[in-house]
Parts: C-alpha cells; sequence; structure tokens
C-alpha cells in the first residue's frame, strides 16, 4: 500500500471519529452514564477506556517519530502480527467480544463531561502525529506496544491497530445508544 | 455561480463543531455553502488562527489542496449546523473546458489574489481598532453571520478587545 494513502485514509477515518464523538458533548449526564448491566460500560467509560490507550500510545509514538532516523519510505507493508492485531479490532457483524486489560478497564470510575474534552484532544494529538509521520518510515519505526515492551509493531501497524480499537468502541457506543430506546 | 452549483451530484450536512476537512489531510472539492457557516483555521501548537469564513452563499475551498492536489494543514469546521453542496475537482475540470467557464475562473481568481491583499494588509495593520474597521467596512455581513469570539481571533485580538471597538 502507498504509504501517503494510508496516512490519507487514516486522517479521513480520524476525521470521523472526532465528528461523532463532538455530538455526544451534548449528551445528558443520564445518557453518558447509562448501563446496560452493572459488567458492562457505559457511554464515558468507552471513552475512559480509549483515553487511557491514548495515554500511552500517543506519548510513544511521538517520541519515536520525534527520535526517528529512518527516512520516509513511499511504500507501507503490514507486517504479519501488526496487520492481525489491526484487523482483529475491526467490530465485525457478529459481536466479537474481547477481554480488557485491568489497567485499561475504567468500569465504575466516576466520570464526567471532561472525559469527552480530553478525547477530543487526543484525536488533535493523534492528527499531528499523522502529519509528523510524513518524514519517517511507516516501516522501520516500531513502536513498543502497551502488552509487552518486547512486542513492537511497525508504526504504520501502530496507527491503524489504534484506530480500529477506537472504531470498534465507538461502535459499542452506538450500541449503548441504541439500546437505550 | 449558478452553473458551479448545478455541477454538484451530492449534499453533505454538518452538525455545529464538526470538520469538513482536518489538517493534513488532501480535499480537493468546491463547497457550496446552502445554509449555516463555516470557518477555516491552522493550529499553531494548539492555538487557532482563523483564515477565512464561509456562509450562506458563499463558497469555501481548501485551496492550496484544491490547486496542487497536495495535503494541506488546513482545519475546516462548521461553526453552526451547516448543509454544503459538494462539487469536485474532476467535475469542475470539465466545467473549465469551455472556454467562457476559463473566463469566469481568471476573473474570480484575479479577485482572490486582491482579497488576499486586503487580508495581508489586515495582518500588517498594528492598530487593533484600524484593524476592526478594515474588516468592517470590507464585509459588514460577516458580523451578522458569525459569533464574536470568531471574528476576535480572525482579527488578531481578544474578544474583550472587539467587544469594546463595537460599541465605540
Amino acid at each position: 500500500m502507498s504509504s501517503a494513502h494510508l496516512i490519507q485514509t487514516l486522517l479521513e477515518q480520524t476525521r470521523q471519529i472526532i465528528n461523532q464523538v463532538e455530538s455526544l458533548k451534548y449528551e445528558t449526564p443520564a445518557t453518558l452514564t447509562w448501563k446496560t448491566n452493572e459488567q458492562s460500560w457505559n457511554i464515558l467509560e468507552c471513552l475512559e477506556h480509549l483515553n487511557l490507550y491514548g495515554k500511552y500510545y500517543l506519548p510513544q509514538m511521538e517520541h519515536r517519530i520525534k527520535m526517528a532516523t529512518a527516512p520516509w519510505e513511499p511504500e507501507f507493508k503490514s507486517g504479519i502480527l501488526g496487520n492481525y492485531f489491526a484487523q482483529s479490532m475491526l467490530p465485525k457483524e457478529k459481536l466479537n467480544k474481547m477481554k480488557t486489560f485491568k489497567d485499561k478497564n475504567p468500569i465504575n470510575v466516576p466520570l464526567n463531561h471532561s472525559v469527552i474534552e480530553t478525547f477530543l484532544e487526543q484525536q488533535l494529538q493523534l492528527i499531528n502525529l499523522l502529519n509528523d509521520s510524513r518524514k519517517v518510515s511507516l516501516n522501520k519505526v516500531r513502536i513498543p506496544t502497551s502488552i509487552s515492551s518486547l512486542l513492537r509493531l511497525k508504526l504504520g501497524d501502530t496507527f491503524q491497530f489504534y484506530i480500529n480499537h477506537i472504531i470498534r468502541h465507538l461502535h459499542q457506543i452506538e450500541r449503548i445508544k441504541a439500546s437505550m430506546n | 455561480m449558478k452553473e458551479i452549483i448545478e455541477l454538484s451530484e451530492k449534499t453533505l450536512t454538518l452538525e455545529r463543531n464538526k470538520y469538513l476537512k482536518v489538517k493534513g489531510s488532501i480535499d480537493t472539492n468546491i463547497y457550496y455553502i446552502e445554509s449555516g457557516s463555516l470557518r477555516i483555521f491552522v493550529l499553531d501548537a494548539y492555538e487557532e488562527q482563523t483564515i477565512r469564513f464561509g456562509y450562506k452563499e458563499n463558497i469555501i475551498v481548501a485551496l492550496d489542496s484544491f490547486l496542487t492536489g497536495s495535503p494541506s494543514e488546513l482545519y475546516i469546521q462548521a461553526i453552526k449546523k451547516t448543509v454544503v453542496r459538494v462539487i469536485s475537482r474532476q467535475q469542475f475540470n470539465q466545467f473549465l473546458e469551455q472556454e467562457n467557464n476559463q473566463r469566469w475562473w481568471t476573473k474570480t481568481l484575479e479577485g482572490l489574489v486582491l482579497q488576499q491583499m486586503e487580508r495581508e494588509k489586515d495582518l500588517l495593520t498594528s492598530s487593533p481598532k484600524e484593524r476592526y474597521e478594515r474588516v468592517l467596512s470590507r464585509s459588514p455581513q460577516l458580523f451578522q453571520e458569525i459569533p464574536n469570539r470568531y471574528i476576535a481571533n480572525y482579527l488578531r485580538m481578544s474578544a474583550e478587545t472587539l467587544s469594546r471597538l463595537k460599541k465605540s
């Protein structure tokens, strides 16, 4: 895949993500904290979960992009593992439940509207990183995953994985909203 | 203008604060604003700097991307609920195949260069009062359509300064 095309696609996905979450700003606290049962997340918990990932990945990516010496390459080739991780994140027709790591689980933590602001700020950071990554290799720059610092994915795969993970939970938010009616 | 709007086969509705374009994307479309208003801005170290506004019956374009086909730094965001007609670069290129349309396009670009010169003079004017008066006499409608805080940002002054100038 062309690297330029990948970045353009990811920017477009990020734009849609921001637009979707912008509209949550006007929801009432009752809607934002509503949940189907004790074990499931409400809308704010979904976003906080994403913020916790952002807090790990965004500074990691920023640091590695800044330190990178490998220059931009016109072609990006997904790694086998990176591609698998990124694809597995996408929501499927049939609900594919996943386990959450304990440190990324915000269940029953008191949250408010500021979670939405933080999320949107993180998206602007992400846009800046996507822009900055136009100077470096999406293949050779590698980002340690939050699972293990030994497991490192290509920058291009990390972007896809990270954004697909957001898309996954925005689907979940849509389901929560739909189940309220 | 009417001929260009008629090229459009697509309409987009944006709620308040939603983005039509973000920094770094390629956007070669022309947007005709049917209703609502939009602003173009750049983010300079998380500081927004408004570059241009568009409201009802205006055209709004990420001109750099439109002309070069390259990524553009510009953000385009709806200030309130906005409906735009989308005209693609390809549709526009077909339109330009006719000679009188080309003449119209040259005229439009010439007008745009003059507008940009006025804007350059704005930016070089040191007195906030003069900056305000320049823009007010040039585009009085702007003050009807766009909230003060965005105009203040466009004029490079605080919202307080702008409201004081408006009263005086």
